[in-house]
């Protein structure tokens, strides 16, 4: 089993089965993809022209190909995949990639191919990610199997496992132009038809190089083989499961998309509780947990603080918070005096923060600085949430001094977020973000992400 | 226990019987240590009196059959007997109700009061196997479908984590002058479904509703057992 995923995720030689010499055609992107994001190891392709394309050599048929190859990436369309299947294995190559759509995700001959497909692997004793897939990146070994335009991929320690082609191509795209943070293995499962999500949840649990694991599943193919893998995996490592089609309607979008079939939600959200996974409801919380996670700790608990130049804000907030499941608490009274001592006195100081008066008398640096230390090293507070208000009149702080107290700070998370000028608010999270601090586009975010993780934290700590 | 449960099973299956009783049905959550109400099974209205005597008035009596699984819709159900009078015209009310075909028995059952109602499942998922829901039970149980699931084999911790997952959780607290549940009752009787889910791959189906919450202790007032195909 290792073995196999070795050879996905951490290959020596690949094959590129129907490499293209046409820019745009799958066949071609991935051998760019592969090229721009500088795989060390040996590359080949087949194409019935032979050659060279983008500087790899090409071979007319697998059967020419050189022995001993890991991987292959089958990019040709669904009718010919039983046979190329069939032909990799007749060749020695074990692990394979289909990228293929047309299987049993669109109709009843789809699903026949789909059968004849699997006949072909249970055959060749080849193993199978896919099909229907749009691949795979394994940043640690510098490759992927994506044929969506990627370019190269930033490094990190967050993976992904998930059902759906998206991945793989525009949400990594997203991730790669809206966020700071990079990846280390992301999986696209696909139809599911050999390889699942139990089988690379358990590889990923066991990778050093994965801090944390977010999953995207429309359906669980063995559900009591992933509550025991999760089980043991939830103790090490944040796992955190996004699950497609949890309403009616969306368990039918999900037939359509990929095949999959809905156990009872329900029973579902109890088999989870269980194995320690934590579930989540927004696509979006895929990346803004994730970033979190890349360079934050995971809170220690629920009890979150905040500081605010908007009195809505400590109000809404504190709202916002306990339908979050977090606790705005009351702060130690030496914290308080803390506070205190920077405000005017007509503003009585508590927790949620109100920061505006101490704004005003001793500037954004030396008030939010202070007043952050003081909450941070408060022994009743996990977790802080900064809320920055920033317009070109009120001028722009040195954020420097965010990114220190997050240094001085290594076990408490605190992330940023705004009202304010759109245009300062993006230049402080391009400032922050690279520098180890999360920053959040829209108020309810960083509280939303807590929420999040507070749960994780006590899936990760749960009595055995 | 196992053993005795397999025989009710067994022989409700010769019988060609897809549900079981009321009365079998709490034979079997009974043998796995769930509270039920004190009951027995009588024939006839001397059998009836004479069981009410032991049980002590008031008493319920219901039409106990492997088919009348909707007692309540039937009429078969009635309550607060305070006396022999009344369990006479009840006995005579069920009989006519039941029909000329009836050949099922009776059931003296004693009155548990309580103002609060729960609910306690066992179901069998496609995906997962043996699965158990606890949630508000009695008239309310449909309309609000406020339930969790666990699947089995369930340990304690998931039980305990799971009463407080439905939305109405406060229900087993000390409220309106009434006395916190005993937890730990519900949550032994929650991993014993489970378990009985297990053992039993026959059993396709249990539905114990309500539990009615005396003082701070629930007892199963009706129970249904289903078998699978």
């Amino acid at each position: 089993m290792t073995s196999i995923m070795r050879k996905l995720f951490e290959p020596r030689s690949v094959a590129v089965i129907g490499a293209s010499s046409t820019p745009g055609k799958p066949g071609n992107v991935l051998l760019k993809n592969i090229r721009d994001n500088g795989f060390p190891g040996k590359v080949y392709g087949v194409n019935p022209r032979g050659g060279e394309i983008e500087g790899y050599p090409i071979f007319k048929t697998i059967d020419e190909l050189p022995d001993n190859i890991d991987q292959a990436i089958i990019t040709l369309p669904a009718q010919y995949n039983p046979a190329t299947v069939r032909a990799c294995g007749a060749k020695g190559i074990e692990a394979l990639v289909l990228a293929a759509s047309g299987f049993a995700e669109v109709d009843h001959m789809g699903g026949e191919l789909q059968d004849d497909l699997a006949a072909a692997i249970a055959e060749s004793g080849v193993r199978v990610l896919g099909p229907n897939t749009t691949g795979h990146v394994s940043m640690p070994a510098s490759f992927t199997s994506s044929f969506f335009p990627l370019g190269q991929v930033p490094r990190g320690r967050i993976s992904y496992i998930t059902q759906t082609g998206n991945f793989s191509g525009i949400s990594l795209r997203h991730i790669m132009s809206a966020e700071n943070y990079g990846v280390a293995r992301v999986a696209g499962l696909g139809n599911k038809i050999d390889i699942d999500e139990s089988e690379i949840l358990e590889y990923l649990g066991d990778d050093p190089e994965t801090a944390a694991i977010l999953l995207y599943l429309e359906n669980i193919k063995h559900p009591n083989r992933f509550m025991e893998v999760a089980a043991k995996v939830t103790r090490e490592k944040p796992v955190i499961l996004l699950k497609g089609g949890s309403s009616d309607a969306g368990a039918q979008a999900a037939l359509a998309h990929t095949a999959s079939l809905a156990s009872d939600d329900r029973i579902l959200d109890g088999a989870l509780a269980q194995a320690g996974v934590t579930r989540i409801y927004k696509y979006s919380h895929l990346f803004q947990i994730a970033k979190a996670l890349a360079v934050m700790p995971v809170p220690a608990g629920n009890r979150v603080s905040f500081l605010s130049p908007s009195g809505a804000f400590t109000v809404c907030m504190t709202d916002f918070s306990r339908s979050q499941g977090l606790d705005v608490p009351p702060i130690a009274e030496n914290t308080r005096k803390r506070l205190q001592s920077l405000a005017p006195p007509f503003i009585r100081m508590r927790n949620p923060v109100d920061i505006y008066g101490s704004v005003g008398a001793h500037g954004y640096e030396h008030a939010y600085g202070d007043a952050m230390d003081a909450v941070l090293s408060d022994k009743a507070i996990d977790a802080v949430v900064v809320i920055m208000m920033l317009t070109g009149e009120s001028g722009i702080p040195d954020y420097d001094f965010i990114v220190d107290l997050a240094r001085k700070h290594p076990k408490k998370p605190i992330y940023v977020t705004f009202m304010g000028d759109h245009v300062h608010n993006v230049a402080c999270k391009a400032y922050l973000e690279p520098r180890g601090v999360p920053a959040y586009m829209l108020v309810e975010e960083p509280f939303e992400v807590l929420g999040v993780l507070a749960r994780c934290r006590a899936a990760l700590h749960r009595p055995r | 226990m196992a053993a005795n449960v397999a025989k009710i099973i067994q022989a409700a299956k010769k019988n060609g019987q897809r549900t079981l009783s009321e009365y079998d049905s709490k034979r079997i959550i009974a043998a796995y240590g769930i509270p039920v109400s004190r009951e027995r099974l009588v024939g006839t209205l001397a059998e009836a009196k004479d069981a009410a005597k032991r049980i002590k008035y008031p008493v319920v009596l219901k039409g106990c059959s492997a088919d009348a699984a909707h007692k309540t819709e039937k009429g078969l159900v009635v309550v607060g007997l305070d006396g022999q009078k009344a369990l006479s015209d009840a006995f005579a009310t069920i009989k006519k109700r039941a029909g000329k075909s009836y050949d099922g028995n009776y059931l003296v059952q004693e009155m548990v009061k309580g103002q609060r109602e729960i609910m306690l499942g066992m179901t069998r998922d496609a995906q997962f196997g043996p699965s158990v829901m606890f949630g508000l039970g009695g008239i309310f149980t449909e309309i609000l479908q406020d339930v969790a699931f666990r699947v089995a084999p369930i340990r304690k911790r998931d039980a305990k984590q799971m009463l407080g997952e439905i939305r109405g959780h406060r229900i087993l607290d000390a409220v309106r002058g009434m006395k916190a549940v005993e937890t730990s009752i519900l949550v032994d009787a929650i991993v014993a479904l489970g378990k009985i889910g297990l053992d039993h791959p026959e059993i396709s189906e249990i539905d114990i509703n309500p539990l009615i919450i005396r003082g701070d202790k629930p007892v199963a007032v009706d129970a249904l057992v289903v078998l699978g195909e």
